[in-house]
């Protein structure tokens, strides 16, 4: 397995390495590793600071803005711009809603912020029975390939 | 990985960390407590837990970072959760490297990636660059993060067939009017079909997947992604379709604050559920269908009143279609640093059949109201947070009975410095047999930075 791994890690670097060689990668620079400004509480609209483009992204400012739509549905755009996702948030922000093992549910560990939009909140471990059955595939985003700790007491 | 050489790389890493210029470290302390009476059986739940995370820069050169993340969790008092009294887990730990040009990146160690339609955490390496003419290329690869849930053979069937994992997405951009792309994703080499004894559950996942996010004119954002299983099934002949997944979101924004969002959704039990370790609840034999549409109406802004009004229709062909509905307000008043909010949802939906005579069908239609409020000045921050559920037949078996069940969480903060804050959380509420239980919560946060400007 080790060898496979460092094979893979060599076989990366030459594949950037030819990319690099034959000029095929994108001349722009970087943007910021970490946005260079702190922000303040609440979601942010980028749109209220940034106009027109985040060049690295090739999508408007605006398309990052964290609307209701954005904190619901955020899939296509962390599939596409993990990247930019990153220059604000840690894993570990990601890891409190979607750890592959964890502690305990969002909603316990940020009991002291009802704003966010923590899934499982109330006494889930009844709900979770209706809102299962109605739509076991919305959960297996975060349960039944990671995330079972908890549910293999009841569920063989 | 083993144990061992868990604490060998984490060592390591942290060893790391003594050459950067920037290191901050941050991390959350908690402590629970309740008391747990199942028909007599009396016991006291005190779990501790400490979250930590160390973040450190410039190792070195200004392109090379370090980023860990793990946690630990111990039972003072009784056994809280099924297992053992006392848990941990590295989340991550890796090494990233970021060129000054093309956004490229390469991470090493074990990290989590969200890149096309893979979701996953991994023992390996990634790299993403941007290349001319609007493309970008990704991928990973390593071995994946495996996961303890499976008893005896099955488990070693699940980490036999979990020796590799591989993905990959190339995108192509067209500024300010979106982005296509396309990835692959192959989730170990050996699937149950090609054991010498092939097993009757397959673990390894290949999927493809294409993802969109089209914003031709500022006022329409859409994104959505498909997803494909191409494993191959012997089994294949009786599924309904490879598809596993459509998810297609349509937002188009009348005006900043008056924006209507439509969503459909459509997966297929068998591909959607590929590579499951809990096969026995995410079923790939239920060969039927998840649809779902829904639309959304957001009014007002964010930083002040809005209004959000949605509409949910779901079926599942095993079950039943179910509508869910209602609405949200959301009152943010900066001046004063308090926010609110008012959410009613009523959901029809149609009856369970089951197997018990006793009880030949029953409904799931419930309604939930949940209303909060948040202060935050200064120093010291109180919230309050109340959900409150009701059921239309209590004759649900999972219901034991009652007609509706409530949780408050009371909270009350105060920041003792820039860096340290201390809450603690006080819940009333129920546990899933329906008696009262009250639960405490004492949480520490805190983040130190220590940045050596000007050279070592
Ligand atoms: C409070 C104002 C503010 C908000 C809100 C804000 N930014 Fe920024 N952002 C800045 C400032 C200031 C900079 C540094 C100057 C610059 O590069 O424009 C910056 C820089 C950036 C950069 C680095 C640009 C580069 O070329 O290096 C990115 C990427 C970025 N912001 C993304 C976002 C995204 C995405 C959002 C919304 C989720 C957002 N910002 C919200 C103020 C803000
Ligand atoms: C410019 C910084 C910035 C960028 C870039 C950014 N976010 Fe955020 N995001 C924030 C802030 C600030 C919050 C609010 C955190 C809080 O309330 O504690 C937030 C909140 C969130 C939330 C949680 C909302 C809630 O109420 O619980 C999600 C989910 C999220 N972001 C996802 C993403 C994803 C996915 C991306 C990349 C596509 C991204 N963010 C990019 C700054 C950013
Ligand atoms: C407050 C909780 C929360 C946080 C924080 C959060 N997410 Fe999510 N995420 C969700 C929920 C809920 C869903 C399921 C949404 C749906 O029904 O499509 C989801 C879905 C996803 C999916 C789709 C998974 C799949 O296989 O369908 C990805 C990818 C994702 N999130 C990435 C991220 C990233 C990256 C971050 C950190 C920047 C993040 N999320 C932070 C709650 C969260
Ligand atoms: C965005 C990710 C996400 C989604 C989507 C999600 N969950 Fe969870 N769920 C979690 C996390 C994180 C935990 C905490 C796990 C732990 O404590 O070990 C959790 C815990 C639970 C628990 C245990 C609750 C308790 O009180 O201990 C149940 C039951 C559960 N989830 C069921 C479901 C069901 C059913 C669905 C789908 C209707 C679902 N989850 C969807 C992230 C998610
Ligand atoms: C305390 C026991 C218990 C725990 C723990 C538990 N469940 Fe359940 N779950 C049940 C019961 C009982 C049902 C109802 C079964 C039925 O109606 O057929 C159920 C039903 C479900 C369903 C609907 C199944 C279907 O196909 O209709 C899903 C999905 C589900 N649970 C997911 C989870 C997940 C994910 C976890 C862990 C995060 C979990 N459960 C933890 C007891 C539990």
């Amino acid at each position: 397995m080790f060898r496979r791994n460092t094979l893979l890690s060599l076989a990366i670097m030459l594949g950037l390495g030819v990319l690099t060689a034959c000029g095929m990668l994108s001349t722009e620079k970087s943007f910021a590793g970490t946005h260079p400004q702190e922000l303040g509480a609440g979601r942010p609209q980028c749109s209220s600071c940034h106009e027109d483009e985040l060049k690295g992204a090739a999508k408007t400012y605006a398309s990052f803005n964290h609307s209701s739509t954005f904190v619901k549905d955020h899939k296509v755009q962390s599939g596409q711009d993990g990247n930019v996702c990153a220059t604000c948030h840690a894993q570990s922000f990601c890891s409190d809603c979607h750890a592959g093992k964890t502690v305990m549910k969002p909603s316990t560990k940020l009991g002291d912020r009802p704003d966010r939009a923590t899934p499982h909140s109330g006494n889930y471990l009844t709900m979770h029975r209706i809102e299962g059955k109605i739509d076991p595939t919305s959960c297996y985003k975060c349960h039944g390939r990671a995330n079972n700790d908890k549910c293999t007491a009841c569920h063989r | 990985m083993t144990q061992r050489t868990n604490v060998v790389l984490l060592a390591a890493l942290i060893t790391a960390t003594a050459g950067a210029q920037d290191v901050s470290v941050y991390g959350t302390t908690m402590a629970q407590m309740w008391k747990q009476d199942i028909s007599g059986d009396k016991r006291t739940m005190a779990p501790a837990a400490q979250y930590l995370g160390i973040d450190a820069s410039q190792l070195g050169t200004e392109a090379l970072s370090l980023h860990l993340f793990g946690w630990g969790r111990t039972d003072l008092g009784d056994q809280s959760v099924p297992g053992s009294k006392s848990a941990g887990d590295l989340t991550y730990g890796y090494l990233q490297y970021r060129f000054a040009e093309a956004n490229a990146e390469i991470k090493a160690g074990r990290f989590g990636i969200t890149q096309g339609g893979a979701m996953e955490q991994v023992d390996g390496v990634s790299a993403r660059t941007d290349l001319k003419g609007g493309f970008t290329a990704s991928f990973f690869a390593g071995k994946p993060v495996l996961y303890k849930n499976l008893e005896g053979a099955a488990q070693k069937d699940y980490e036999y067939q979990h020796d590799f994992i591989f993905g990959t997405r190339l995108g192509w951009r067209m500024s300010k009017i979106g982005e296509l792309g396309l990835s692959y994703l192959q989730d170990g080499t050996t699937a149950a079909k090609d054991l010498h004894v092939p097993s009757p559950v397959d673990y390894t996942r290949r999927q493809m997947g294409a993802d969109i996010h089209l914003v031709p004119i500022s006022i329409i954002d859409f994104t959505g992604r498909t997803l494909w299983d191409m494993a191959k099934h012997d089994e294949m002949a009786t599924a309904p379709s490879r598809i596993a997944e459509h998810d297609y979101t349509l937002a188009v924004k009348i005006a900043p604050t008056f924006v209507v969002t439509g969503n459909f959704t459509e997966r297929n039990f068998q591909a959607y559920f590929a590579g499951t370790n809990m096969p026995n609840l995410f079923r790939q034999t239920e060969l039927g269908k998840h649809r779902g549409y829904g639309i959304n109406v957001v009014l007002g802004p964010a930083s002040a009143v809005q209004v959000v009004v949605d509409y949910r229709n779901t079926k599942r062909d095993s079950y039943g279609e179910a509508n869910r509905f209602g609405g949200e307000v959301r009152w943010t008043i900066p001046e004063s640093k308090l926010q609110t909010g008012l959410g009613l949802h009523r959901v029809l939906a149609d009856n369970v059949i089951s197997i018990d005579d006793r009880v030949p069908t029953y409904s799931l239609s419930h309604r939930e109201i949940r209303a909060w409020v948040m202060y935050e000045s200064g120093r010291y921050s109180a919230s309050l947070d109340g959900i409150r559920q009701s059921f239309d037949d209590k004759h649900n078996p999972s219901l034991a009975g009652v007609s509706s069940q409530y949780e408050f969480v009371g909270s009350l903060g105060a920041r003792l410095t820039p860096s340290i804050k201390l809450s603690g959380d006080l819940s009333l509420g129920a546990n899933p047999l329906f008696k009262k239980e009250v639960r405490g919560l004492l949480r520490a946060e805190y983040r130190f930075s220590m940045a050596r400007k000007g050279g070592k």
